[in-house]
């Protein structure tokens, strides 16, 4: 059997038949990540000895006739700005450089009890502010379609390792379109759950109203196989919502005919190089193709999501990021006194996009320039979020490309902060708004890079984008074109 | 130049106390009555080791979130309730960023724009009439996380300072005045009336000691000079540790004020607030050292918390729970038990606990004076004595009712019952059994025939005095009966040997 | 509408951030927030009607709370292992002044 070959699907069921064992699967990765992320570097942290003791016990307890969980020797990677117990966990940031959490985030101890198999912790911008994990402080990880590329950001780890197939599933954050962007670079399928669905209790806040952790993957069934798994509501965070879930694998079928899609003019008029309105074009046509409709629709203030957004991200994350004060976890600089310490710290601890955006974020929040620049943000948000529901009245879903472009260049945006967080300007706007986005290859650019399709749907609808997602993905094959090695 | 340096350094000199009006303000921050802290379930308990009582959201880990603690915010608005404050039906929290060790997020969850309380008051009166009674008015109170405790080295050599993260998290009411209080003696009594109310609910043990109640002061001077008020720039006072402690502390600053604005004119037009601590050993109130920069706190709605919606159902069933409050006591145990307005004072500042002991006595002896003489002064000199409260005292109403019962119908006679109580506490006896104990019997009206006979039989002179009009000359009987038997009541001896005297 | 940002503007800023910034690096965050800054300043252009409430979280729930229970703490030994320094009872930290 060629374990590569494998869906997460398919290993979970060849796991629970016997057919595979979990620490062959677990070996099989293992052995994958050591040949090949040499030149992808999309681990920070490999945890071996950890993946296969856990599969170990995963085929012990099978041949002992026990119930396994629903994700039984399914090897995951984990973006490391969740929190792993006993595991170093560090944002990405030489602040947490040796910080080695207590607790296991909600989402990482249901994947433990689901017995899927933790590979390592992935690579990312630094607390996840960034498109290329340029901003990482420890290195860059390179998109596997093409080294010179960035993979996205900031969960380009956990869109590398998936594309490399280093792993078959990976779980991401997204605040301003951290899944979606670098899946859409990467060539995988990557969702943002609606603000709500999975709890955020261990993902290190980058912005608290914006972050949402999602599963990333090959194909979208084994996407609504994890979320499956990860969503629900969870007492230890107060914004996790109370909503049923559904089973997402069981909807995936159902027909598409009567679907109705909104193309949203804001984006689709956007000056897109012609490779991606093409391939926009041909995603459209299989959607009619299945019995989908279409009709335009505006989003008039989704061009001022980047702004509403740079200014609520950074103020968050200004406070946020006030508890790196080298007292408790974190690194700490020598110094005399108190002050000394904390300025040190911080300003060695930080790296440079991470300290641009406290600035910008206190800059925001205090005294004389918090009503114009942060509740005027929040006033815009509330405009994005009421188009938002208007449009969802009249449509299912809004589709449109998830990215301007394909993967950039390595140094192509770092000079420029701006040009870099114009990257997410598709994206945006569903954190601000809090709902769910999928993002699933649907070409390839003149370049030779993935380009990606974002659907964007109503709250808590994340089914009707995984289904779209699925029966899209069973009339083409984009999602499954690997990088040539 | 500003209007106040018009003034001159001659015509300042002219002022007298009584040109000078006294403006203070509140802030009082309670610890509210938890198992568990506001935002996680770690113990709220005093005095356990440093960094015990921590986990990770309370140390402000990285990824860990909060979670509202239901009872704190009931108590909140139970405080609200009975502070006649309007309660916020929607109420949310934001952030107020600042950095200090012992804030281990860098910034505290608290309440801005919407707190749980808002504008309320407390009534406030002196029984010596020191002031005439008044309203002071309640802006808000909000609720908010306590820090830790940060210990810095005291040798001034530069040692480290030391951080323990028990007390971060505890849930604490802020209580904001408005500046109704007119003198240090209004403030004190604010205070104190203040913690009987919150003692009287629950809420709060208002322990000073374990800084379970903190207050500041914003004090200034209105003077009047010519006709025209100069208002003294305003003076947070920190670290009144005790009412005591704030009344001095209030005391000080008004002289102080008064002497600075003499010497420099300076008025609130002039010079920013400042702080001032309170040195309780020098006893005097000491300026701290600026901060380089003005704070600017950045408040802004915190992301991880919802907000927290009371219905009017909800707020009504809190209301219940209040019970009456200490000065509707006070009036209740004056028109209703007629007590001394004096003497339910000091029942009513004895707590709750003490007043509903005396309603239960009351009733159970069918007599208000005696059940009150009775607990203020030999329940309260034990409880004094032994430093201990009410729900420590080892005789229950019932049975203290009891005794005063005999005391009322006369078969047990005064002095004999305080030692019959006496031996009740002292053994943790009934009133039978340690009437039993101490050998007290009835005596029947054959004895008290006998007794009588024999004493008039050896005291003939007795019996002229009486006749000759004198009739207290019986009570020299009565003492002597007594030695013969200590049961007599000696009422009933007086009585009889009248009774005898006249018949013969 | 933005003012320009001064260096004063800056020095205040990372003060109030508690961060120690170089003169090569305030200049260069001087030259940053004043580009972002203009970038932003499109949405103080917008004319929003005065009900437009401001949206703070991506979830308008209320109520999540927890009753009053004591759970068991974490042990001091695991919390402060992170510490870059504790003398296994409190953090220490420098002086505030020395």
């Amino acid at each position: 059997m060629n374990i590569s070959e494998l869906s997460a699907f398919d290993i979970v069921k060849h796991v629970a038949a016997g057919d595979v064992t979990a620490v062959d699967v677990a070996q099989h990765y293992l052995n994958a990540i050591e040949a090949d992320d040499r030149r992808y570097r999309s681990y920070l942290c490999v945890t071996r000895d950890q993946a296969l003791a856990s599969a170990e016990d995963i085929d012990r307890r099978r041949a002992a006739g026990k119930t396994l969980g629903p994700l039984a020797g399914l090897p995951v990677a984990i973006k490391d700005g969740l929190c792993t117990q006993g595991v170093a966990t560090t944002a990405a940031s030489k602040m947490l450089e040796s910080f080695v959490p207590p607790y296991n985030a909600t989402v990482v101890q249901k994947l433990a009890d689901a017995d899927a198999v933790m590979l390592g912790k992935t690579n990312l911008d630094e607390f996840a502010m960034g498109s290329s994990t340029e901003n990482s402080a420890f290195e860059p990880t390179k998109n596997p379609w093409n080294t010179d590329h960035v993979p996205g950001g900031s969960s380009g780890g956990s869109a590398a390792c998936v594309a490399g197939r280093l792993a078959p599933v990976s779980i991401g954050s997204d605040t301003g379109g951290s899944i979606r962007q670098p899946a859409s670079f990467c060539g995988i399928t990557g969702l943002k759950p609606t603000y709500g669905r999975v709890s955020r209790f261990g993902l290190i806040a980058f912005a608290s109203s914006l972050d949402q952790i999602g599963p990333m993957s090959v194909s979208a069934r084994d996407t609504a196989l994890t979320m499956s798994v990860i969503s629900g509501h969870d007492d230890r965070d107060s914004t996790s919502a109370r909503q049923p879930v559904p089973d997402f694998c069981a909807e995936l079928e159902k027909p598409l005919a009567g679907l109705k899609i909104g193309l949203c003019r804001e984006h689709l008029d956007a000056e897109l190089p012609a490779d991606v309105q093409g391939a926009i074009n041909e995603a459209i046509k299989v959607f009619k193709s299945l019995g989908a409709t279409t009709t335009d629709i505006h989003l008039p203030h989704s061009p001022y999501g980047i702004a509403a957004y740079y200014v609520i991200a950074s103020s968050e994350a200004s406070s946020n990021l006030a508890r790196y004060d080298g007292v408790r976890y974190t690194m700490r600089a020598e110094a005399e006194t108190l002050e000394q310490m904390y300025g040190r710290t911080r300003t060695e601890g930080f790296g440079p996009e991470v300290r641009r955006r406290i600035m910008l974020g206190t800059y925001a929040l205090s005294s004389g320039y918090y009503d114009a620049y942060y509740i005027q943000a929040s006033k815009v948000r509330r405009l994005i979020k009421d188009e938002y529901e208007s449009a969802l009245n009249s449509v299912d879903v809004i589709l449109g490309p998830t990215c301007p472009s394909t993967a950039f260049r390595f140094g192509e945006n770092t000079k420029d902060p701006l040009a870099m967080y114009l990257a997410d300007i598709f994206t945006v706007t569903s954190n601000l708004a809090g709902n769910p986005g999928i993002s699933i290859p649907c070409g390839l650019g003149d370049d030779g890079l993935p380009i990606g399709l974002q659907l964007q749907g109503r709250p808590f609808d994340e089914a009707t984008l995984l289904r779209m997602a699925h029966q899209f993905q069973q009339q083409t094959d984009w999602h499954l074109r690997r990088p040539q090695s | 130049m500003s209007p106040s340096t018009q003034i001159s350094a001659a015509d300042r000199q002219q002022v007298t106390d009584a040109d000078v009006t006294t403006v203070i303000g509140l802030e009082v921050h309670v610890q509210l009555q938890t198992q568990s802290k506001l935002f996680c379930g770690c113990s709220t308990a005093f005095g356990g080791e440093p960094n015990t009582q921590t986990c990770p959201v309370c140390t402000g880990m990285p990824g860990s979130l909060p979670v509202l603690n239901e009872h704190a915010l009931k108590l909140a608005i139970k405080t609200g309730l009975a502070l006649n404050c309007d309660i916020a039906r929607h109420t949310k929290w934001d952030r107020k960023n600042y950095f200090y060790p012992d804030l281990p997020k860098g910034y505290q969850i608290s309440q801005f724009d919407q707190p749980i309380c808002g504008a309320g008051y407390l009534d406030i009166s002196d029984a010596d009439g020191a002031f005439a009674p008044k309203r002071v008015h309640l802006e808000r109170a909000h609720l908010e996380e306590d820090a830790g405790k940060s210990m810095h080295d005291e040798s001034n050599r530069g040692g480290k300072s030391k951080i323990d993260l028990n007390r971060t998290g505890t849930p604490l009411l802020e209580i904001v005045t408005k500046p109704d209080m007119s003198s240090p003696a209004e403030a004190k009594a604010f205070l104190t009336s203040l913690k009987m109310i919150l003692t009287y609910i629950e809420v709060s043990d208002c322990n000073m000691q374990e800084g379970s109640l903190r207050c500041d002061g914003n004090i200034n001077l209105h003077i009047n000079v010519g006709g025209e008020t100069v208002a003294t720039p305003i003076v947070e006072v920190k670290n009144l540790n005790s009412f005591r402690a704030a009344e001095r502390a209030l005391q000080y600053e008004v002289a102080r004020q008064l002497d600075e604005w003499k010497e420099t004119g300076q008025s609130i037009k002039d010079a920013p607030k400042r702080t001032f601590g309170w040195d309780d050993n020098a006893q005097c109130t000491i300026a701290q050292r600026e901060k380089e920069e003005s704070a600017d706190y950045r408040y802004f709605p915190d992301p991880d918390l919802i907000a927290a919606v009371t219905s009017d159902e909800e707020i009504e069933a809190i209301r219940k729970e209040i019970g009456t409050l200490p000065s509707d006591l006070r009036d209740q145990l004056v028109q209703q038990y007629q007590l001394k307005p004096y003497d339910a004072d000091v029942m009513v500042n004895q707590g709750r606990g003490l007043v509903e002991f005396f309603l239960a006595v009351a009733a159970a002896c069918n007599n208000n004076k005696l059940a009150s003489n009775w607990i203020s002064q030999e329940v309260l000199r034990h409880l004094n004595e032994t430093n201990s409260n009410i729900a420590d005292y080892p005789v229950t109403a019932d049975s203290l009712g009891q005794l005063l019962t005999k005391v009322a119908d006369g078969s047990l006679e005064q002095t004999r019952a305080k030692d019959v109580l006496a031996t009740m506490v002292e053994h943790k006896l009934a009133v039978d059994a340690a009437t039993k104990k101490l050998g007290i019997r009835a005596v029947d009206s054959s004895e008290l025939d006998d007794l009588c006979t024999q004493l008039l039989g050896a005291n003939p002179k007795v019996i002229d005095e009486v006749k000759g009009g004198k009739a207290k000359a019986v009570g020299a009987l009565i003492g002597q009966a007594r030695k013969l038997n200590p049961n007599v009541n000696p009422n009933a001896v007086r009585e009889k040997l009248l009774e005898m005297i006249a018949a013969m | 509408m933005s003012d320009p940002v001064d260096l004063n503007t800056v020095e205040h800023v990372a003060r109030l951030a508690r961060l120690e910034l170089t003169a090569e690096q305030a200049a260069e965050s001087a030259r940053h927030l004043a580009s972002i800054l203009k970038y932003v300043d499109q949405l103080s252009e917008l004319q929003i009607a005065n009900d437009v409430e401001p949206f703070f979280g991506a979830t308008e729930m209320i109520n999540a709370i927890r009753p009053d229970v004591v759970c068991e703490s974490t042990a001091r030994e695991t919390i402060l292992d992170n510490a870059p320094d504790s003398d296994g009872e409190f953090y220490r930290v420098p002086p505030v002044f020395k």
